[in-house]
């Protein structure tokens, strides 16, 4: 009882809070179901599409993107699972009890955030992994192309899948800690996600070829898609962009945390 | 040992706390006492870092509480029973502020025995009663073991037998040697739980003393029962004390002392039966220091219509 603790065992009280709460659980389930699920889903019928489809279409097929596209529903899993490790503390009070055992608001942060990364990278490539080897064992089936992990490139598009959605888990925890609320940060993650890609459309298409790049949906398509088109970035740019919006969301979540009152 | 230092805490418009400043001494009870909203939790909320100080500070043996290494293990605090995530158990709820601090998990076992909700250890912390909130509050703060424990109006939720427990606890805990800062906006309660006491309104500090320190310095009065008390009213007015008629052909007299009273009967050629100094009860002393400083209640003067 004499040692002096640490970031890791700050650490380890946020880890045993995440795998001590019934909702952490329902959350990673729905996560888990909805990548993979999806991706049965949109290959099976993609395959029984398959003999109906021109040769152009036929040319332009990417089965490895296709099975990875349950990941654009699973970022909405992950977001709120993200916000809510923060979020719920919040709403109950126990946010007061975590900071008067933790009062150093930049270690609890960085303790949350290593749980959350290290949970959402480990589940998330687990996940993409397995939603792309199912995809692709569909495909094997109705003698579509397949991709296969042992392309470079198509290992790439699925690392960078996973990493997409450990980001996103953390973009959701630190709108959290900016907002603090369960429903206005879903709200708003939801709103970044969804409703800004909406009325991007309708911008003059000069600007949409400058500014929609930079929606996050976006980058998640360029990081998890073999080969770059026009008018998006390149994979190892669209991850740098990602990267940056997570780490100043975060920060600046963190920030207001030193600066308010619990 | 606690300190507080010239601290003040402002929200908006209101100034919760005026530049406090005390010392809790290690070793006594010492009772924090004010009107409701006079600050007493906004003081402890900040000295447990959860608000941050306008001006002034908190500190504990020096040390401002988040530059504490291991905070659970120098400085316990119960403020807000209800502030638990409903869905964790009372000893995942502990476990994790164990492991934060390094503390083994056996002395969770050890608190909950204690406090008596080991039975219910298991069970998710939502659907326990304020009473049993407090106990769990009680265990989290004696988890370190800490050498500086602070209550915020601990008693509430707590059946008598409980309020019992609770007195004879925080006694203890100091003879200990342990400093132990306990909140309550009732006299009555501190009369009986603290050594030393502390009285604060709208956020000032108003005085401290022992018990019988405050109710010694306070002006007390004099019951006189005489033969002819109207006669006797008349002359006490005269000799500038407050006169009060009480039953029993009694008189209530502040302002003046029994001799003062016994002298101006005699002058008069009043017969006098009973002359007695009332000394004030705590609860007077109360009223009287913070009757100006009363944020919310009944003024004396205010009348229902
Ligand atoms: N977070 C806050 N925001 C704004 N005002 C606040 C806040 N917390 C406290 N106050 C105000 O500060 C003053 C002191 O409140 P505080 O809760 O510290 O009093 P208290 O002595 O604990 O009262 P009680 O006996 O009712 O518990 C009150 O006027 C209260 O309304
Ligand atoms: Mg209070």
């Amino acid at each position: 009882m004499s040692t002096t603790p640490t970031l890791v065992d700050t650490t380890r009280s946020e880890w045993f809070k995440f795998r001590t709460v019934r909702a952490s659980f329902i959350g990673v389930v729905t996560f888990i179901f909805l990548t993979i699920g999806l991706a049965v889903l949109i290959t099976l019928v993609i395959k029984s599409n398959w003999t109906h489809r021109s040769a152009i279409d036929r040319l332009a097929f990417d089965p490895v993107t296709t099975s990875l596209v349950g990941v654009f529903f699973a970022q909405f899993a992950v977001g709120v699972i993200g916000a809510r490790f923060i979020t719920s503390e919040y709403a109950s009070g126990a946010i007061r009890s975590t900071l008067a055992s933790v009062p150093r608001r930049v270690h609890l942060v960085l303790s949350k955030v290593i749980v959350l990364l290290v949970i959402f990278f480990v589940l998330s490539e687990i996940v993409v992994v397995a939603a792309f080897e199912i995809g692709q064992a569909i495909y094997k089936s109705g003698h579509l192309p397949t991709g296969s992990l042992s392309n470079s490139s198509d290992l790439r598009s699925v690392i960078f899948a996973g990493i997409y959605l450990t980001m996103l888990a953390l973009i959701g925890f630190g709108v959290g800690l900016i907002l603090r609320t369960s429903a206005s940060t879903i709200s708003v993650y939801v709103t970044l996600l969804l409703i800004v890609p909406i009325i991007a459309n309708f911008l003059p298409s000069s600007w949409q070829v400058h500014f929609t790049k930079f929606l996050p949906s976006n980058l998640g398509a360029s990081m998890m898609s073999p080969q770059s088109s026009t008018n998006s970035f390149s994979w190892g740019t669209a991850t740098i962009v990602l990267v940056i919006y997570t780490a100043v969301i975060v920060s600046a979540g963190t920030f207001l945390m030193t600066q308010r009152d619990a | 040992m606690l300190k507080i230092d010239h601290l003040s805490k402002r929200y908006g418009a209101t100034l919760a706390v005026n530049d406090l400043d005390f010392e809790v001494k290690p070793g006594v009870v010492t009772g924090f006492l004010g009107p409701n909203g006079s600050g007493k939790s906004t003081t402890m909320r900040v000295i447990i870092g959860l608000d941050r100080p306008t001006s002034g500070r908190a500190t504990i043996n020096g040390q401002t509480y988040d530059q504490l290494k291991a905070p659970l293990r120098e400085v316990g605090a119960l403020l807000d029973a209800k502030a638990l995530d409903p869905s964790r158990s009372a000893r995942n709820h502990l476990r994790a502020l164990a492991l934060a601090n390094r503390i083994p998990f056996k002395r969770v076992d050890e608190v909950l025995e204690f406090v008596g909700v080991a039975s219910v250890a298991n069970k998710k912390v939502g659907g326990f009663s304020l009473g049993m909130s407090q106990r769990l509050g009680i265990a989290g703060a004696l988890l370190g073991d800490p050498g500086v424990l602070l209550f915020d109006e601990p008693v509430n939720g707590l059946d008598p037998e409980g309020i019992r427990w609770i007195r004879d606890f925080f006694r203890s805990l100091a003879k200990e040697g342990r400093t132990v800062f306990v909140s309550s906006h009732l006299m009555s309660e501190m009369a009986v739980s603290a050594d030393q006491i502390i009285v604060i309104g709208r956020g000032k500090f108003i005085t401290s003393g022992t018990v019988d320190d405050l109710t010694a310095n306070a002006a007390g009065t004099v019951l006189v029962r005489s033969s002819d008390p109207s006669r006797l009213t008349q002359v006490l007015n005269e000799a500038h004390g407050v006169v009060e008629p009480v039953n029993d052909a009694g008189l209530s007299v502040a302002g003046l002392t029994s001799d003062q009273v016994g002298e101006a009967a005699f002058a008069a050629g009043i017969v006098v039966h009973e002359l007695t100094p009332q000394r004030a009860s705590l609860e007077d002393v109360f009223m009287d220091l913070t009757a100006d400083s009363l944020e919310y209640g009944h003024r004396s003067e205010a009348v229902l219509p």
